[in-house]
């Protein structure tokens, strides 16, 4: 409750920050002898504003009795709740309290510093829109809001963490979202009890369906057109305070390989890359262990000619195969972990120093075989290719390195088998992971690995999608 | 519940079909041999193996003087005691699986192949692709240790050759299954392959350069009746072996031109630039050769009157690859004179070899046996146990015939034709 004495109002409002420095007030008396106490954050606020809009027009008044009237500014609301105030402050508003007033009034000032928009580093592309999200929530709403000029597109705020009261708010479009899909989202969005949401990846492991499995069954993306694309779908997007990842749901395994730009090139290519990616997933995930496997079991299934190029480098070398193979993979992720963390300047040292030892010197002192280091040279190559899957590749190729190496083949098939098994057995928001192949759906597969040209795509992703099916309207039917 | 059930069949499955071995080897333990070969001394199996020797690679290019093979004999009762002798001798395990070759000294060959074959076929090691040779007239291990062609291990050099049967069909290549197929079927006998070292006769001056003083030849054939050798085809008879076989694809076939001389289908173009070239030398033989693009033969058995008549029909698709006689081949006349010249050389080829192992050697080893076994099952169960000697009475019908698809680029042949 709101004080109509304004020193107790101070008080109330002081104590409950605890006196923190950067929390300002200002009093002063109107034009008509009233008293005027004023809260703000320091830096939340543009100073100029609130001096020419509130506090000038407020000392100069001396007949208007309406705050609204004398007050110019467009967001300007009234409230009677000392809490809400409170929150109000810490979010970059100014409240005003009056003398011999129980209601505040709150003014949105905020002009707080933040990052300029610039291009999403992590989803590079050759064609499409660079731009990509920021830290900023509204900055993000309003890219998305670019894309997508309808009154359909819905945003929903939701505000989690006791401490952090992190702005979260889910994006979708009515008509076209899948209802249980939505209401599945609410309900975890509503049940997550933590204190502090500092990244849109606390939400997505809040509200994951299988909080074990190595395979991630929520999407993100820096990129509002990525956004634009799967809330067309049917999807819902959610939007996380101070994170430049914008959450989608429900995510398929086939969004792993799909990138913005397959949708914005021809086909044909499309479709190649497509394949490409695919590709590389295999050989990224199996080739050290399928090495491994053939060069310890399966020597007969090699070619005569390759055998001998093959154990001509092994000659000499010390370590046994799998050991040569688990060093190499361990070495290749410490350099790639320290070119991640290293400043720009160190790094490039790093990976100069990374290639020629791995490279050059580890092969000449017969420390690791050349056919090795070609090897997990290829899988670091390929794991580039399917960003999303990153996390995953790393784990599950040591995984199939050690049943190779224990186990040969069998060992490979087997890992292989049960990631493939699992993976099917999936469901992300009540929509089954391993579709366009599990279930079967022959519209989906038009946008598996083959692209179809985009006048094809005559309806949504029948997982996903169950209102509103059709989305591209043949010509002649129209 | 359905998804275990679900996981369960497919490790089951893939159990079955990639089963690899328990227990893993090491490359550079392994002494990978690609040539073996068998002899027989003194009631003992001499084993005689060559195995890569590994040079690290250096990065750089490799000298020429790393040698590539090491060569170990080792003896033992059996072929599976002397594989295992080995290391007593040699610091790196036989590995049999790369093995494309198997060669047999004629001794063991003549005392009877299958008599220590069993390890062969038994062992998940050896691989049934492996060829099977016969060192003719020799030991296998003098026709081992060295390697003339391009490639510097002998097993590689061999097996391109057996790979390249094709283009001469002038030799078996045939390998361990195949042996055993024809092995087991009273109906046919085997014909392996034979290599020979023979001295070099020529490039006086390349010797120095060359070490290799001899050259191995994987010409002919050698006949087995059962598990024993009776004796050896040369390359001709050879290739009309094949042809019988139906194994021809690539071969050439040469014989002597049809002698034309005033004939009226050898009127020649007249060209530009040039005169008909009518005064040849007769002294140089002229032959006309047919390159083989398809060959298919299809052998028939027929009781007739009691007697049994072995029929084969041999349909020949080629082009015309040389002429050195005096046809001109842009007549229609010509060709069918060439195609009729062709199928008479190839008819000549066959039954010379039919004769050989008709009278010779007695021994079936065409598979007519099998094409009578099908035809008439109630009669071979009589004769079966003396199907050669009803083979070697029986008549034989040849009937081939050749069409020329194409004649070259040219139609006149290029020594008819003088420049003014």
């Amino acid at each position: 409750m709101i004080s109509k004495k304004i020193e107790e109002n101070k008080k109330l409002i002081l104590n409950s920050f605890q006196n923190s420095s950067d929390l300002i007030h200002y009093e002063f008396e109107a034009g008509d002898y009233t008293k005027i106490l004023i809260f703000y954050i320091e830096g939340f606020i543009d100073r100029n504003l609130l001096d020419r809009d509130i506090v000038k027009p407020l000392i100069h008044n001396k007949e208007n009795k309406d705050i609204k009237k004398i007050i110019s500014i467009s967001s300007l609301s009234e409230v009677g709740e000392i809490d809400e105030v409170i929150n109000e402050i810490t979010d970059g508003n100014v409240a005003i309290f009056f003398d011999g007033k129980t209601t505040a009034y709150l003014a949105n000032l905020k002009n707080w510093e933040k990052r300029s928009i610039q291009e999403a580093q992590a989803e590079a592309v050759v064609r499409g829109p660079k731009e990509g999200f920021v830290e900023d929530i509204s900055s993000n709403r309003n890219l998305l809001r670019k894309k997508i000029k309808s009154n359909n597109l819905v945003f929903e705020d939701y505000t989690l963490g006791k401490q952090t009261n992190t702005k979260v708010s889910i994006a979708y479009i009515n008509g076209i979202v899948n209802e249980d899909v939505l209401n599945e989202v609410r309900k975890r969005i509503n049940n997550i009890g933590t204190d502090a949401i500092l990244e849109s990846g606390y939400i997505e492991q809040y509200i994951e369906d299988n909080k074990v499995s190595i395979l991630s069954t929520i999407g993100n993306t820096q990129k509002p057109d990525v956004v634009a694309g799967k809330i067309l779908e049917g999807r819902v997007a959610i939007f996380c305070d101070g994170s430049p990842h914008v959450l989608t749901v429900p995510k398929l395994f086939l969004e792993n390989i799909q990138t913005s730009e397959d949708y914005y090139i021809r086909p044909h290519f499309a479709s190649f890359l497509r394949f490409i990616r695919m590709l590389s997933l295999v050989l990224t995930i199996i080739l050290p262990g399928f090495y491994v496997a053939l060069q310890l079991f399966h020597q007969e299934m090699i070619p005569t000619v390759l055998l001998v190029s093959m154990a001509e480098s092994r000659e000499g070398v010390p370590f046994p195969t799998a050991i040569e193979a688990f060093l190499m993979i361990i070495m290749l992720e410490l350099i790639k972990e320290s070119g991640v963390r290293l400043p720009k300047a160190v790094g490039s040292a790093v990976s100069i120093v990374g290639a020629l030892v791995l490279g050059q010197a580890a092969v000449q002192a017969r420390i690791v075989s050349a056919p090795m280091v070609i090897v997990v040279a290829v899988t670091a190559i390929a794991e580039f290719t399917v960003p999303p899957l990153t996390e995953l590749l790393i784990l599950y190729r040591l995984i199939i390195l050690f049943l190779g190496a224990f186990a040969g083949l069998y060992g490979v098939t087997c890992g292989l088998v049960v990631l493939i098994v699992h993976g099917l057995s999936l469901k992300s928001f009540g929509v089954s992971y391993g579709y366009p192949i599990s279930p079967r759906d022959k519209e989906g597969l038009k946008d598996f690995i083959i692209r179809f040209p985009l006048c094809s795509f005559i309806f949504r992703p029948k997982a996903i999608e169950k209102t509103n099916m059709v989305r591209n309207i043949k010509p002649r039917e129209k | 519940m359905k998804k275990y059930f679900v996981l369960l069949i497919l490790i089951i499955f893939s159990a079955q079909i990639l089963s690899g071995c328990w227990g893993s080897q090491e490359l550079n333990t392994l002494g990978i041999v690609t040539v073996t070969g068998f002899d027989i001394e003194n009631d003992e199996v001499v084993a005689t193996f060559e195995v890569i020797k590994l040079n690290p690679s250096s990065g750089s290019s490799n000298s020429d003087d790393s040698t590539k093979a090491k060569y170990v004999q080792t003896r033992g009762k059996t072929i599976f005691e002397a594989v295992r002798n080995e290391n007593l001798k040699f610091d790196r395990r036989i590995y049999l699986s790369h093995n494309q070759i198997y060669i047999f000294g004629e001794e063991f060959a003549k005392k009877g192949l299958t008599n220590y074959m069993d390890f062969l076929q038994r062992d998940h090691e050896c691989r049934e692709t492996a060829y099977l040779l016969v060192s003719k007239g020799g030991k296998a291990y003098e026709v081992m240790g060295f390697s003339p062609g391009a490639e510097d291990l002998q097993g590689i050099y061999i097996g391109d050759m057996m790979k390249n049967s094709k283009f001469t069909s002038k030799l078996v290549a045939i390998n361990i299954s195949e042996y055993f197929r024809n092995y087991y079927d009273a109906g046919i006998q085997p014909v392996i392959g034979t290599v020979e070292k023979k001295e070099k006769k020529y490039e006086k001056d390349m010797e120095l350069k060359n070490k290799d003083k001899y050259e191995l030849s994987v010409e002919g054939g050698a006949v087995f009746n059962r598990e024993k050798l009776v004796g050896y085809l040369n390359g001709e008879e050879t290739r009309g072996y094949n042809f019988v076989r139906d194994k021809v694809y690539n071969a050439i076939i040469e014989f002597p031109s049809i002698s034309t001389g005033t004939d009226s289908i050898s009127i020649p173009t007249p060209k530009v630039g040039g005169t008909i070239n009518t005064n040849k030398d007769s002294q140089i033989k002229e032959y006309t050769v047919v390159e083989i693009a398809k060959s298919k033969t299809k052998n028939d058995v027929e009781i007739q009157d009691g007697k049994l008549v072995l029929k084969t029909n041999v349909n020949v698709k080629g082009t015309v690859g040389e002429e050195l006689g005096n046809i001109e081949i842009s007549q229609e006349k010509g060709v069918y004179l060439i195609e009729e010249a062709c199928s008479n050389e190839i008819k000549r080829q066959i039954e010379k070899v039919f004769s050989k192992a008709q009278k010779e050697y007695k021994t079936d080893i065409f598979g007519y046996g099998i094409l009578f076994h099908r035809k008439y099952p109630k009669e071979w169960e009589k004769i079966k146990d003396d199907w050669n000697d009803v083979f070697s009475d029986a008549e034989f019908k040849v009937n081939v015939k050749t069409e020329i698809l194409r004649t070259g680029l040219v139609n006149t042949p290029s020594n008819r034709i003088r420049g003014e």
